[in-house]
């Protein structure tokens, strides 16, 4: 038989953090991750990403780092690696692929990017400056590099965990839902950068090496001993732990980067629940009402992280391993990871709300984890999200859970529709749109195009086994502002007649694995929801002449939008002429 | 003692000097009382068409002449060529800023964010200016970003890449960054004039005293702008979180030297693979795009440094915001006792050349004497070239098509772009002040005038 000629894991070293995190030896802290082996090129290259160490504000293209089956970086101190360029190349390449595989495991399928092509080029020092993002139009990711506040030395962008992680999410999501960089409502522009900092923060909290390290510098040690070994379950309410690992975890994550992102993770961390703060004006911006969002993940995730804490058994004034605690740590916070990624495939692919998230994350908790007994994700979810002010969307009898979504009609046609084919074909899938338009609420005026078809399989963290395809569809009206009415829309003050405007709307189909539509989660075309969303869109200069990007070219979102909540700009466009 | 004189008529000086400002304010007092003079700004980064050779220092000499030799005081709203750029001197004592010099000013007033004292003793503050030091320091660095972003981008454009758009990214780049960076020698002649014997420097912010009133007898002087940084609410709250995160563009574009070599591994080159030529030419176009959107951020910032003066003499109010936009004017347009005031304004320097974010909505809404053509209404003055600043095609044209057509349509507009003579550079506009209330007939705009010796 014929031997593979790559392993089929690699396991490469990271910064744990971002250099300013030190281990328990003084020295800059690694980790390490598990990836699916692959065959490399010089960069590292693989199927999916591409490092080219192309510096623009010096206009020098470094040579690639020569491809190697063996982690060369196993044995170094961090402090010496976090100065050799190569490394930085590995560092990028092994996180990226970290979020990536990620995505692939809950959503249990490939997961690709927005762009026409399979591999995302990610740049580890693109420029000079206090910036990093994610471009649709350039299929890539830059990290920049800049001076430390002391301006004593360089801060890479590319050696901090959590920031390329959130920009690894935001071509990933971008790839799964592109109408979401699409002008809509305060909700949807705050999601992009809410949900990136969602993953971000989760998946450095799921690895090990540091939450037990923030844990044991932050608690005292018993005499004698180099190390706290255990400690007491009083200690672990969730106010102490966010206290104890967090809030500390985000001062940390906003000390060398802080100048790029603003000190948001921070803020979501030390957000305290309050129903008022979405309908409050400093969290009317984009940049700042997606902190709301990550504050609500972050407080159900210490929630349950206390629960599988008690779960460990003893009474309430026993103590526990310190190691159990970081254990149980990492694995509610990979869980909800899982359940936040996943929870895409369950959102409406236009105009989405955060009420819309939290249903779409309990109903894939529900499919894939029927049985909510355990550790109760599902109920903390649920309370944490009201307790920042938000509700599920889903309100209906025929849902599995509280929140979720309801199942689909049981009237719906099926003749002639071809099961092999449903998963994998557009056309096919239009044809069963086309059959059911009345009882789906399809807009016959409109423009309708199925946009995917993914077949997946996804797998429970008790092993079960659970087969969905996915689909979308898109419905796209545009008709002059004065025609709005005919369509039960009101036009918004400060835009002229002529003015031309788009409406959309579509849903995502949810087949089983027999074929049957289990959930069509859907944003009807024409609806009440477009008079708030005209009109915001109108106030925040959406129809002004400016906004449209020079040429014709897509807008790098990011770039800007990166900056502008770094500087904490406000949108002012009513002020303008 | 005797009753303190009040100005019996105002004559304000328009200069055509095309993009940029410069105003002469000189107060008429009953006799024995000398007229008094203030001048506001004096710069330009682009000629009017036929104004011929050495503007801005045939400009400096007419100043000198009509304020027979004495300028009382000099206001530089703020730190840009096309305000200051005329105060610059030159080795031989011949260069605009030295004829103002010999006008000797008796107070030389500038936004707070300039002051040296603060600036030289950064860890030091004095207590008024506390608050002030980030954004002083800010202010430096942005500076230095500035001038690198602009040897960037004369860098960069001699790199071909043929991605649309960033060749004119790249001179947007270079013309703006310029504003902020080439006048280093009118700055310190400003700082210069300000410490002569006898004369006093003034760094304002809202709510300060302008120190001008003792000059100008019978004439109010409030000061809306710039606010300091603890009186903005958006920057208040920013440095909650971090003093050195709020220009952002502070460690941007000038890491420290030698940085990215200090990695270890093989040297750069400009050969570039033909896998990775798309990428690079791609990177190349975002870097263009991103040192332009810094550079912009950079001239709002410094934008919104400009002194905002409120002249009331007799009933009449005039209003000099410099080039002040919208995150300058809302911390006292937020003052209910400060929009009472707006609101009364029946003389208006149009902020910014007539920008698209500088003449807040919100203001131009409270002013009440906007009205139609033929009734007695507000005068505005537009101080302005097109063709110089964005595109029409974005809608950040300068001056900005809709603001001026409302501009005409509600006010008497006078713009600098109208005066195209080549030597009839300078346009009075005279208010009788003898009628105790304003009345249309007391203010008159004459014909434009040659520039005196």
């Amino acid at each position: 038989m014929p031997q593979p000629t790559h392993p089929r894991s690699r396991s490469l070293t990271i910064v744990a953090q971002d250099p300013s995190v030190l281990g328990a030896d003084g020295d800059v802290l690694l980790s390490r991750v598990d990836l699916p082996g692959e065959p490399l090129l010089d960069g590292p290259s693989g199927h999916r990403v591409q490092i080219v160490d192309f510096d623009a504000t010096k206009a020098l293209y470094y040579p690639p780092t020569k491809a190697s089956a063996e982690d060369l970086y196993a044995a170094r101190a961090g402090s010496e690696l976090i100065r050799e360029r190569d490394f930085h190349a590995q560092n990028v390449y092994a996180i990226v692929m970290s979020v990536v595989s990620r995505f692939e495991f809950a959503l249990g399928r490939r997961a690709g990017w927005a762009f026409p092509s399979h591999q995302i080029q990610a740049m580890p020092h693109a420029f000079a400056d206090a910036n990093a993002f994610y471009s649709r139009r350039d299929h890539g990711l830059f990290f920049g590099y800049f001076s430390s506040a002391d301006r004593k030395s360089t801060v890479y962008s590319c050696l901090s965990h959590d920031v390329i992680a959130h920009e690894t999410t935001h071509a990933l999501l971008d790839g799964l839902r592109p109408r979401y960089t699409d002008p809509s409502s305060p909700d949807q522009a705050a999601f992009h950068e809410g949900f990136s900092d969602i993953v971000a923060i989760l998946s450095v909290f799921s690895l090990k090496d540091v939450v037990r390290r923030v844990l044991s510098a932050k608690l005292p040690a018993p005499r004698g001993a180099d190390m706290v070994e255990r400690i007491s379950k009083r200690e672990l309410t969730p106010e102490k732990l966010a206290a104890l690992s967090l809030l500390c975890l985000a001062e940390q994550m906003g000390k060398e980067m802080g100048i790029a992102r603003g000190g948001a993770l921070r803020a979501s961390a030390t957000l305290a629940p309050s129903k008022s703060w979405l309908s409050s004006r400093e969290f009317s911006q984009p940049h700042r009402r997606g902190e709301v969002l990550v504050a609500a993940v972050l407080h159900a995730f210490l929630l349950v992280w206390r629960r599988r804490i008690i779960g460990l058994g003893g009474s309430e004034t026993d103590s526990v391993s310190l190691d159990r605690v970081v254990e149980e740590g990492a694995a509610a916070a990979a869980r909800l990871l899982s359940t936040a990624i996943r929870a895409l495939d369950y959102s409406p692919p236009v105009d989405l709300q955060f009420g819309d998230f939290l249903s779409a994350m309990l109903t894939g908790e529900g499919e894939v984890l029927p049985d909510d007994r355990g550790f109760s994700y599902r109920s903390e979810l649920l309370r944490a999200f009201r307790e920042y002010g938000i509700e599920p969307t889903a309100r209906g009898r025929h849902a599995l859970s509280e929140g979720a979504w309801s199942r689909a009609p049981r009237s719906l046609q099926y003749a002639g529709t071809h099961f092999e084919s449903l998963q994998r074909d557009p056309d096919e899938v239009f044809r069963f749109l086309w059959q059911n338009r009345d009882d789906l609420g399809l807009e016959d005026e409109a423009f309708t195009k199925v946009q995917s078809v993914r077949p997946c399989v996804r797998v429970g963290e008790d092993g079960f086994v659970l087969r969905e395809t996915v689909a979308e569809y898109v419905q796209h009206l545009e008709i002059r502002a004065d025609d709005l009415s005919k369509f039960g829309v009101r036009k918004p003050a400060g835009i002229g007649a002529d003015q031309q405007v788009e409406l959309f709307g579509g849903g995502c189909l949810i087949f089983d694995e027999f074929g049957r539509l289990k959930y069509h989660i859907s944003k009807k075309l024409l609806g009440d929801r477009h008079n708030a969303r005209l009109r915001y869109l109108a106030e925040s200069g959406h129809f002004a002449k400016g906004f449209k990007p020079r040429q014709g070219l897509a807008p790098r979102t990011f770039a800007s939008l990166h900056r502008r909540r770094a500087l904490d700009l406000r949108t002012q466009a009513r002020e303008a002429w | 003692m005797a009753k303190k004189p009040s100005p019996v008529g105002l004559t304000l000086f328009v200069y055509q000097v095309g993009f940029g400002d410069c105003f002469l304010l000189q107060f008429q007092y009953p006799a024995p009382h000398p007229t008094r003079h203030v001048l506001v700004d004096l710069g330009s980064t682009a000629s009017p068409k036929n104004a011929g050779e050495k503007l801005l220092l045939r400009v400096a000499k007419d100043v000198r002449a009509r304020c027979g030799g004495k300028l009382d005081a000099v206001v530089a709203t703020h730190r840009h060529e096309d305000h200051i750029g005329g105060f610059a001197t030159n080795r031989t004592g011949t260069a605009p800023g030295d004829v103002i010099a010999s006008c000797k000013p008796d107070l030389v007033i500038q936004p707070w964010t300039e002051d040296p004292a603060a600036a030289r003793d950064a860890l030091k503050p004095t207590q008024t200016l506390a608050a002030g030091l980030a954004h002083i320091a800010g202010l430096r660095a942005m500076q230095g970003f500035a001038s690198s972003a602009v040897e960037e981008a004369r860098r960069q454009t001699q790199v071909g890449s043929a991605v649309p758009g960033r060749r004119t990214f790249l001179e947007d780049v270079e013309f703006q960054g310029l504003d902020a960076i080439k006048n280093e020698s009118a700055v310190k002649n400003l700082a210069r004039m300000g410490r002569r014997a006898g004369a006093k420097a003034a760094y304002v912010h809202f709510g300060s005293k302008s120190g001008l009133e003792p000059l100008l007898p019978g004439v109010k002087i409030q000061v809306l702008g710039p606010p300091t940084l603890e009186q903005t609410d958006i920057i208040r709250r920013q440095r909650e979180r971090d003093e050195a995160e709020y220009w952002h563009l502070q460690p941007g574009g000038a890491p420290a030297a030698g940085s990215a070599a200090e990695l270890r591994g093989p040297a750069g080159r400009q050969e570039i693979p033909e896998r990775h030529q798309w990428i690079v030419r791609q990177a190349l176009s975002v870097r263009a795009e991103t040192l332009y959107q810094l550079v912009r951020a950079l001239d709002n910032a410094m934008n919104n440094t400009s002194v905002i003066l409120l002249f009331t003499v007799k009933g009449r109010t005039l209003l000099f915001p410099g080039d002040a936009q919208i995150e300058n004017w809302s911390y006292a347009l937020a003052k209910p006792e400060v929009r009472k005031k707006l609101a009364k304004v029946h003389l208006y320097k149009v902020g910014h050349h007539g920008s698209l974010n500088a003449t807040p909505k919100s203001m131009w809404n409270l002013f009440q004497h906007r009205g139609p053509k033929g009734a007695a209404r507000l005068t505005s003055i537009l101080s302005t070239l097109g063709d110089k600043h964005g595109d029409s095609l974005s809608g950040t044209e300068v001056p900005r098509t809709t603001l001026k057509k409302e501009l005409d349509a509600h006010s008497e507009l006078l713009s600098t772009q109208d005066m195209r003579s080549k030597t009839a550079l300078v346009k009075p506009i005279v208010l009788d002040l003898t009628a105790a209330k304003w009345t249309p007939e007391s203010l008159k705009i004459h014909d434009a005038q040659p520039l005196l010796e």
